[in-house]
């Protein structure tokens, strides 16, 4: 039960933006839809949606086909819109009640939607008038007004500062405890690293990778490592054969082939009497999976 | 259902909250009061310069110079002939201080009538201040005319008596089959083109209004909430509504002006401005015409809208339905108001739908259609609105999410609309 995608594949003209895209999200909690600019994220959310009517293949909630009228659903879009000239809780009441609420409903949650993404203040305010960021918690509540129980986010940290960010963060942890569905698309890795428990990967339409994070990053096995030390540990990382990834103002990032190399280096260093400040063996990153799988692709 | 009226309900909010709207009501109203008001204005000048002037002894007079003498001795005749004029006979030389005097009083009641004779005929010379004198120089040149008829037929050896008897008129009247007159001609007229401004107007509206929505990409918050068939009718609906309001208010400030500042007993070229052909059931017809009219180019308009993905592409985008517009009013102007072309043409005219709006008025105020001609143009264009609003809602659905470039009509064959 819950969300299943099938097959879906849509086209325009000859460029095939979806192609045979399947996943399912069988209960509450956040799914990551990822891919670089142009992967068929958002065309796939309007595929799902019914906004667009795929070529092949279609989406069900609990079985059904996905319509505006058999599921209550919110979609955050990537391209903000809302009406520029129109008083902000006046436009939140027109899309609560296009949603099929009643007038005071949409009223009061419009207000506590606002009050908790602390834009209370804004409510008899032209949008405007308004900073990018309040305009985007504005959409963001459009979206959500009617408490649906399908949520799809389109890059919805973009543009954000790191405070209003982390409001965003703790309302989309806050809809997973009360039991939403949320399919959140981006091409910000860390982001999904945060969220997601299971994702799905597209590169120009076609599925890169697909299934449960921790598994996906666990078929990579540890294949990092992370040290930060007062001393220079570069040449003594060089004569262990570990390879330079990423060096950092305050750490630096090795290669390394297993656990076994990463010991090897923490021994010869405590035989030097260098004592790191940190020593993390950790999985690849998401982002360093993509663009391995991005290069294999080609 | 209730989306559309959820629809209909902000968009009407929206457009009779907007600048827009209340600048051109009130410039309009300004201009219609102004135009009511100078008439009467003029009125009280013309009261003013009229008992000036019968003071002067320039008023109301033609001083008559005859080299011929033939003309000075029927002054009698030529009095019965003008009443309004007094007639006196002055010498040549007299001529030019007259008018040098007629030039300085700006009188608009004298006229200086000049007689020589050349080649054995009488040549006439009528000179007036200017061309807003209100002598009427042809009855003098008539009432001169018969003089010099009757003097060369007692020439020749008739009677007075008989000479009376060629120059009466044959007695004729003027018969029209219709009821129309100037003013009714005027006003059916002006109605043309109120419709036209009023439907094109409006339904710019419209396109304007579905363009920045998609290009503000608010579009893609409204598509997900309701169809987008829903979002086109209720918009058209709002947008008709307040284009009705406008022109409601319109009318009855008209009417206001028409009661209480026009003066009484106006006039258009000597014929009373009649409003006659304003009865409730001319009203109703022009109504329905105006909803007709509006609906069935509003819906091709809002295609149009939903065509372009910016916004200075929209009058490109709406030159098909811009010409269809104009060859509709001219079709309409040209067998109405002009009343040219065949009775062929002008039924048509009538019937097809892209004039009907703009031909029909003209004849409604005029009384020149009947009510089964009227029930025919109502239900083609009933029709043609249905036809037309089945093909643009599928279009619409199909380019309302569609950016980059233009729709082309093959791609739009190909898109699935939901």
């Amino acid at each position: 039960m819950g969300l299943e995608v099938r097959e879906i594949t849509k086209k325009f003209g000859e460029k095939t933006a979806v192609d045979h895209l399947s996943f399912e999200m069988e209960g509450p909690g956040v799914f990551g839809l990822l891919g670089t600019n142009g992967a068929g994220k958002t065309t796939t959310i309007r595929n799902i949606l019914g906004i667009m009517q795929p070529d092949e293949g279609e989406a069900l909630w609990n079985g059904t086909p996905i319509t505006r009228e058999t599921l209550s659903f919110g979609y955050l879009p990537e391209e903000r819109g809302i009406y520029m000239k129109t008083k902000v809780l006046e436009q939140l009441i027109y899309f609560g009640r296009l949603r099929g609420m009643k007038k005071e409903d949409a009223k009061k949650s419009a207000l506590r939607l606002m009050e908790r993404l602390q834009v209370m203040e804004y409510q008899n305010t032209p949008a405007e008038k308004l900073s990018k960021g309040n305009q985007q918690k504005i959409q963001l509540i459009a979206a959500i007004i009617h408490n649906p129980q399908l949520i799809f986010l389109d890059e919805p940290f973009s543009g954000l500062d790191p405070v209003n960010a982390q409001v965003l963060r703790n309302l989309v942890k806050e809809l997973v405890a009360e039991g939403k569905y949320i399919i959140l698309s981006t091409h910000q890795m860390e982001t999904v690293e945060e969220y997601c428990e299971n994702l799905v990967i597209l590169d120009r339409g076609k599925t890169l990778l697909k299934g449960n994070l921790k598994e996906i990053k666990a078929g990579y096995g540890h294949t990092n490592l992370v040290v930060s030390a007062h001393e220079d540990v570069s040449n003594l990382a060089q004569a262990e054969g570990l390879e330079l990834f990423e060096k950092r103002a305050a750490e630096t990032e090795y290669k390394i082939q297993g656990d076994e190399m990463a010991h090897r280096f923490l021994r010869r260093m405590t035989e030097e009497n260098i004592y790191p400040l940190k020593f993390e063996i950790r999985e690849p990153s998401l982002q360093e999976i993509f663009v391995r799988k991005a290069g294999e692709s080609k | 259902m209730k989306q559309i009226l959820t629809v209909f309900s902000y968009t009407f909010k929206e457009g009779v909250r907007k600048k827009a709207f209340w600048i051109s009501t009130l410039v309009i109203m300004v201009l219609l009061g102004v135009m009511c008001a100078i008439p009467r204005v003029m009125t009280l000048f013309d009261k003013g310069e009229e008992s000036a002037e019968t003071k002067t002894e320039y008023s109301g007079t033609c001083y008559m110079a005859d080299e011929t003498g033939v003309f000075e001795k029927e002054i009698p005749y030529l009095k019965a002939a003008y009443p309004g004029m007094n007639f006196k006979s002055i010498e040549q030389d007299e001529i030019k201080g007259l008018e040098k005097a007629v030039d300085e009083s700006k009188s608009r009641n004298v006229a200086i009538l000049s007689i020589q004779e050349k080649e054995a005929a009488p040549v006439l010379e009528i000179t007036v201040s200017n061309f807003l004198s209100k002598v009427q120089v042809d009855t003098i040149a008539d009432a001169c005319n018969k003089i010099w008829q009757s003097h060369l037929l007692t020439e020749k050896g008739l009677e007075k008596g008989e000479v009376a008897v060629i120059q009466t008129p044959l007695i004729y009247t003027e018969k029209f089959i219709g009821n129309m007159n100037l003013t009714e001609y005027i006003v059916g007229l002006l109605l043309t083109f109120v419709m036209f401004f009023a439907v094109y107007y409006y339904g710019y509206g419209v396109a304007m209004s579905i363009s920045s929505e998609k290009t503000s990409r608010v579009m893609e918050t409204l598509i997900i909430s309701a169809k987008p068939s829903k979002i086109l009718i209720g918009k058209c609906l709002a947008m008709g509504t307040v284009g009705l309001l406008q022109l409601g208010g319109l009318m009855a400030f008209a009417g206001f002006c028409y009661k209480f500042i026009l003066p009484e007993g106006f006039q258009i070229a000597g014929v009373d401005l009649a409003v006659s052909g304003f009865t409730p059931k001319t009203l109703i017809f022009l109504i329905i015409y105006f909803i007709l009219g509006y609906a069935l180019y509003a819906v091709m308009n809002s295609v149009c809208g939903a065509a372009v993905s910016k916004i200075e592409d929209l009058n490109s985008a709406m030159m098909p339905v811009s010409i269809l517009v104009i060859i509709g009013f001219y079709l309409g102007y040209f067998t109405s108001v002009m009343g040219g072309g065949s009775g062929a043409l002008s039924k048509l005219a009538v019937y097809l739908p892209i004039s009907s709006p703009f031909a029909v008025p003209f004849k409604l105020i005029t009384g020149e259609i009947n009510m089964q001609e009227l029930g025919i143009s109502i239900l083609l264009l009933v029709l043609a609105i249905v036809i037309v609003t089945t093909f643009s809602v599928r279009i619409y659905s199909a380019s309302v999410m569609h950016y980059g470039n233009r729709l082309k009509w093959k791609e739009l064959k190909k898109i699935k609309t939901n």
